[in-house]
């Protein structure tokens, strides 16, 4: 209960002192409205069933594009970070792709593939996948000698070794740059649903921009803000139950 | 016949020569301690044995081997069982199981099979160690300072354990220590390391099965110091 009180009281108060400004007209309330009304757009997407086809559409978009991109991620993070070879020859690439600001490649990919749902998945994977395969790249390469050592004794399998001592041993990094990648990929999903796209809480917020409705633009937001903090807790949650060590290891 | 022959061994880090023309040899089921201080190049001995470093000179070393570290002992995202059965791939399921249990219970494990090693105490994760690497029935055992990080209560009942484990089994172990009284109280032999070579042997006489009390005998102390002064 505490918990909970100390989620909500900011929230709370942010939102009282929010309502004081808007009412005491201290800014404009036409581009400033009130919780009560933003409170009221936000009923009022739910009422006609807006809300919930735009966060299916934006959510599935972005669980497919940040699986894509974990999964790419790790597994060349992995490979780069312990086998030379590759790595001499894959990292100068990625090198150069990944100071590129993510959303910039978006005229490019609505170039290549349209305005489609491929085009929204792609420039997610392609924003999650460089904080993924950073952090797993540094993680496999950080493996004490130790456990490799072991592991060789005890097997002759690459894959095994690959599979259960360097994957384990590389995800506490790995885990760390799902969850930087989880926010990259909230950004990914609003700019490449704001151009060209017919559903979404990106396609949502431009619209409501267009038509100067900015008690549902705050509304959206808001939704959207909320689904990234969901996401992110219930990712927190769910690799403290799938890998109870790493809590054990933290302490 | 030995077991293990060492004939010559040099190993370099860059400029620096850790190991200079090392001689050794081993009889099978032989405890052999090496001391040495701080960079005299025990470790790295260790690791050429185990084939892990470049080396040169000869090293005959059987083909299946055993290494316990001090650090990162168990795989911690492994549980007892788990870090016990890790090499086991070639055993039937049956057999598997039945390994696992005979050194759990060996080690002294039981009602910790399924926890990790993130819930174990410092000794219990070395028994973890020690239990993964004898159930792949190694031939000799290279064990790299295992119970330096050991308060000193634990690391005496971890010695008499594994004199228990040693005398069962009988593998060849190549123990590395910087604790003399250790060394002396589980080895055969006891070699001084000094500046990446051996420069000195001690035999150690006393009977087995050896107990605590040996640590308060004159000749373990005047050994004691022998050695020191050696080193």
């Amino acid at each position: 209960m505490k918990k909970i009180l100390r989620f909500i009281l900011p929230i709370f108060i942010v939102a009282l002192v929010w309502g004081f400004i808007s009412r005491a007209s201290i800014v404009n309330p036409f581009l400033f409205p009130p919780p009560s009304k933003v409170f009221l757009a936000f009923l009022e997407m739910i009422r006609s069933g807006v809300l919930f086809s735009d966060m299916k559409d934006s959510l599935w978009r972005l669980l497919i594009g940040l699986l894509l991109g974990s999964v790419l991620g790790i597994v060349i993070g992995l490979i780069t970070g312990r086998v030379k070879k590759i790595s001499s020859f894959i990292v100068p690439i990625i090198q150069v792709l990944r100071p590129l600001p993510p959303v910039a490649i978006i005229p490019l990919v609505i170039v290549w593939f349209g305005i489609g749902d491929g085009a929204k998945i792609f420039s997610i994977a392609f924003g999650v996948i460089f904080p993924v395969w950073l952090n797993t790249h540094i993680g496999a390469q950080q493996i004490p000698e130790a456990f490799l050592w072991t592991a060789k004794l005890l097997t002759k399998s690459t894959i095994k070794t690959f599979r259960k001592v360097i994957l384990p041993a590389a995800t506490p990094f790995i885990v760390a740059g799902i969850r930087t990648a989880i926010a990259v990929s909230f950004v990914m999903i609003f700019v490449s649903e704001l151009a060209g796209a017919s559903s979404g809480l990106g396609y949502r917020i431009s619209i409501a921009q267009l038509s100067y409705r900015l008690d549902e633009m705050i509304a959206a937001l808001f939704v959207l803000g909320a689904l990234g903090a969901l996401v992110d807790m219930l990712f927190v949650y769910s690799t403290k139950k799938i890998f109870p060590w790493l809590k054990l290891e933290n302490k | 016949m030995n077991q293990i022959e060492v004939e010559n061994l040099a190993v370099k880090k860059g400029d620096a020569s850790i190991l200079k023309g090392i001689e050794f040899s081993a009889k099978q089921g032989e405890f052999v301690a090496i001391v040495g201080g701080s960079g005299s190049g025990k470790t790295t001995f260790l690791q050429a044995l185990a084939g892990f470093i470049p080396f040169s000179g000869k090293v005959i070393m059987p083909e299946n081997k055993g290494m316990i570290f001090q650090q990162y002992a168990a795989f911690p995202w492994l549980t007892v069982r788990e870090n016990i059965m890790f090499g086991l791939d070639k055993h039937a399921p049956e057999q598997r199981e039945k390994i696992v249990a005979e050194h759990i219970r060996l080690s002294r494990l039981e009602g910790k099979e399924n926890d990790y090693p993130g819930q174990l105490s410092g000794g219990q994760i070395q028994r973890v160690a020690l239990a993964r690497s004898l159930a792949h029935d190694p031939e000799v055992l290279l064990m790299d300072e295992p119970y330096g990080a050991l308060d000193a209560y634990t690391r005496d009942q971890m010695q008499e354990w594994l004199m228990d484990v040693w005398t069962k089994y009988k593998k060849t172990i190549i123990f590395v220590t910087h604790n003399i009284e250790e060394a002396i109280f589980m080895a055969d032999r006891v070699l001084v390391l000094k500046e990446g070579k051996f420069t000195e042997e001690f035999k150690i006489e006393f009977k087995r099965p050896r107990k605590e009390e040996i640590k308060f005998m004159e000749e373990f102390n005047r050994m004691k110091k022998e050695i020191y002064r050696a080193i």
